[in-house]
């Protein structure tokens, strides 16, 4: 669900810093999510993406800056209860049952004996766990302990969901179905702040991406605008040849100032700002130099590349 | 909220056959070994001092000779002075039943000699042997000076040939008489007092391990998870201690019914004094399992800490050996301990058989000290709410 950005944020933070001795883990970070939104907090391990989330929860002292929650201070008496959280750990009772897991995370969350049990009903439906209700969690798979904590941060059908790395650790269809229960959560209106270091997570989950790195924002904005602001629209094309060039080859002057290519090489690598142009044209001037074009890749630019234009390091360098 | 910790907890245990097992079954059967072993009064060998009171009834020159002989012995410590000691035959008794002393000698007239009554009290197995041979031992002394005093007298005064019998021959049999003045009827005072022993050595086993589910929850990163719910540190903590307590009643509970059902202890009989006890006495180690746990890093820490603290409580407070038995430096010692406080309270419930009043010392330092811990887990525990 799109943001409406008329509408007041519901979770905004103003100049937050926090540090841990001499270690900076969140400095100046200023952010506002807004009613129905799902923005990602992308960044290596150690940007600070963690230290940020347990700062709005509550569980670590800011140094800096303040923060407001459905346009309240964050000391507000109560007001926390808007906010869900989903840990990165499994923060789960192992020897408790799935239904019993839910039931005391709804009871914690305030909710009535009753209210807690119609939301167990909902939440076994919803992580598709109504047949190992009476299970012991400790005994579940990756996948199914990553649902239920999913579940229990959301027994209170919280507003503000922030989610610690959801996906963590789970197979590729474990993982499609956690995604799916957080499209029915986006669709219900529920706004989402998640980290992730993982770059498709971060594009499929999200309206809005935030790079973080060493805990500062380094980028903001749809995947499109980060594109945009950072490497460009440029694509990045590589044209095979049907045999090793004999030296660089000459090309239209509005394709590349300087000849392109290797001596000995079969492949021809340049950046073109208009595919549907230029390609053409560069194809062109390759058979001019006097080879056939045997393959050609056309990559568009991934965040990876916009985070490597941005930090300097590949995502996962950490 | 703290209904629901209570509860969370609760079912947690249920789901662990081997926590219940350790709660419940492994306390019972290191009691039955130890009332087994120790229930026919064998495995004691040391002799501290044996506090006890005179009462000189016949107040002669021997009777005064004997006390005099009996306050030199180093077995023997006289918390009153022979000579300050103005009691009746009953206060003497109370005395020996509040424990205030371990044994009481009342010296009477029989004939031309003195007989020594001892009033004791028969949970302390070494005493009553040890001062019938003392006291004994003294007469036997007192008896053969006098008859060697005689015949030195008789041989300046009397001539060879004309000694008539020895004054103050009239030897009796038995010169010592003992009277136990709690145990008569009961049984063996030794297995009330290992249940209460191995109970509380559990019981703060217990304690520590129910601390260690708080390390637990703060590793796997569920405590974070809850004090981001409603939840409040202050509930989380009162509504472990509240069911570790309640856990720890259980668990007293059924030691002694078992101590009941199989070695005679009467439970039902004593039930108001056991249960106000227990219930201190689980409120205090509860609040120590909390305290060791907030001011542990790890569990591997709390559980290195809490086996070494546990078992040296039990050592010290007379968990695992009678703390009669100890030297009084020792037994000193021991007042620093959870369980001596507790077990002093059990022995007054069962075996001296003392009104719920008589506990109020015991009561109170267990219940301040439980306090005391619990407030200092709170203040512990904060580094835990803002990292």
């Amino acid at each position: 669900m799109a943001a409406a950005h008329h509408e007041p944020p519901v979770l905004e933070l103003r100049d937050v810093e926090k540090s841990f001795g001499s270690l900076r883990a969140i400095n100046s970070v200023s952010l506002a999510l807004r009613g129905g939104e799902a923005v990602a907090l992308l960044g290596p391990n150690g940007a600070g993406k963690t230290t940020l989330i347990r700062c709005i929860c509550g569980l670590t002292r800011l140094d800096r800056g303040s923060m407001q929650i459905l346009g309240h201070p964050i000391e507000t008496e109560g007001i926390r209860s808007a906010l869900g959280l989903v840990p990165q750990e499994i923060a789960l009772y192992g020897d408790l049952t799935t239904k019993e897991n839910l039931y005391a995370f709804a009871r914690f969350n305030g909710l009535s004996r009753r209210a807690s049990r119609e939301r167990v009903r909902w939440a076994l439906k919803w992580t598709g766990l109504e047949k190992r209700a009476r299970d012991l969690v400790g005994f579940f798979s990756g996948g199914m302990k990553r649902r239920v904590n999913l579940a229990c941060g959301v027994m209170h059908s919280p507003q503000i969901l922030l989610l610690d790395e959801p996906t963590v650790g789970v197979d590729p269809q474990s993982r499609q179905r956690i995604f799916r229960m957080l499209e029915e959560l986006r669709d219900a209106g529920t706004t989402i702040l998640l980290t992730t270091h993982q770059l498709d997570e971060a594009e499929q989950q999200s309206d809005r991406i935030v790079i973080v790195d060493q805990g500062r924002i380094i980028a903001d904005g749809s995947k499109n605008q980060l594109v945009e602001q950072s490497v460009g629209a440029s694509r990045l094309v590589k044209i095979r040849v049907d045999r090793p060039l004999k030296g660089p080859l000459k090309m239209q002057n509005h394709l590349s100032g300087e000849p392109l290519g290797e001596a000995g090489k079969d492949v021809v690598t340049t950046r073109i700002d208009d595919v549907s142009h230029h390609l053409t044209d560069l194809l062109h001037s390759v058979r001019q130099n006097g080879y056939d074009v045997s393959d050609v890749e056309v990559h568009a630019p991934s965040l990876q590349h916009v985070f490597l234009h941005l930090t300097g390091n590949e995502l996962r360098d950490g | 909220m703290i209904w629901t910790v209570w509860q969370v907890n609760v079912r947690r245990l249920l789901h662990n056959p081997m926590e219940l097992l350790l709660t419940f079954i492994v306390p019972i059967a290191f009691f039955s070994i130890f009332a087994v072993i120790f229930g026919g009064g064998v495995g004691i060998g040391t002799t501290p001092k044996i506090k006890v009171i005179a009462l000189d009834q016949w107040d002669s020159e021997i009777s005064r000779a004997l006390v005099n002989d009996l306050t030199e012995n180093q077995g023997l410590r006289f918390m009153r002075s022979p000579s300050e000691t103005n009691l009746t035959t009953e206060e003497a008794k109370q005395l020996v039943r509040r424990g205030n002393v371990g044994m009481a000698m009342i010296l009477k007239q029989y004939g031309d000699n003195v007989a020594v009554e001892l009033l004791t009290d028969s949970s302390d197995q070494v005493a009553a042997q040890l001062v019938t041979a003392i006291v004994t031992e003294s007469i036997v002394q007192a008896k053969v000076e006098q008859q060697q005093q005689s015949i030195r007298f008789a041989a300046t005064s009397i001539p060879p040939g004309a000694a008539g019998p020895i004054p103050g021959n009239g030897a009796i049999a038995n010169p010592v008489q003992v009277v136990d003045v709690i145990g008569e009827g009961k049984s063996n005072p030794v297995v009330s007092m290992y249940a209460a022993g191995i109970a509380v050595m559990f019981l703060l086993f217990g304690a520590t391990g129910g601390g260690g589910a708080l390390l637990e929850e703060r590793e796997n990163q569920t405590l974070e998870r809850l004090l981001s719910t409603r939840l409040t540190m202050d509930q989380l903590l009162l509504g472990k201690w509240f069911y570790m307590t309640a856990i720890g009643t259980l668990q007293m509970l059924v030691m002694f019914a078992w101590a009941q059902l199989v070695f005679g202890v009467d439970l039902v009989g004593h039930f108001d004094g056991f249960l106000i006890m227990t219930l201190v006495t689980a409120l205090a180690a509860s609040a120590f399992g909390l305290f060791l746990a907030t001011a542990c890093r790890t569990r591997g820490q709390l559980s290195g800490i809490s086996v070494v603290l546990v078992l040296t409580m039990s050592a010290l407070g007379g968990s695992m050996v009678p703390r009669y038995v100890m030297s009084e430096n020792l037994q000193q010692y021991g007042l620093c301990t959870f369980n001596a406080w507790a077990l002093d309270g059990f022995d007054k419930v069962f075996w001296r058989e003392l009104p719920v009043e008589a506990l109020a010392p015991q009561l109170a330092v267990l219940l301040i000290s439980g306090i005391v811990m619990l407030l200092a887990a709170r203040i512990l525990a904060i580094r835990w709410e803002l990292d």
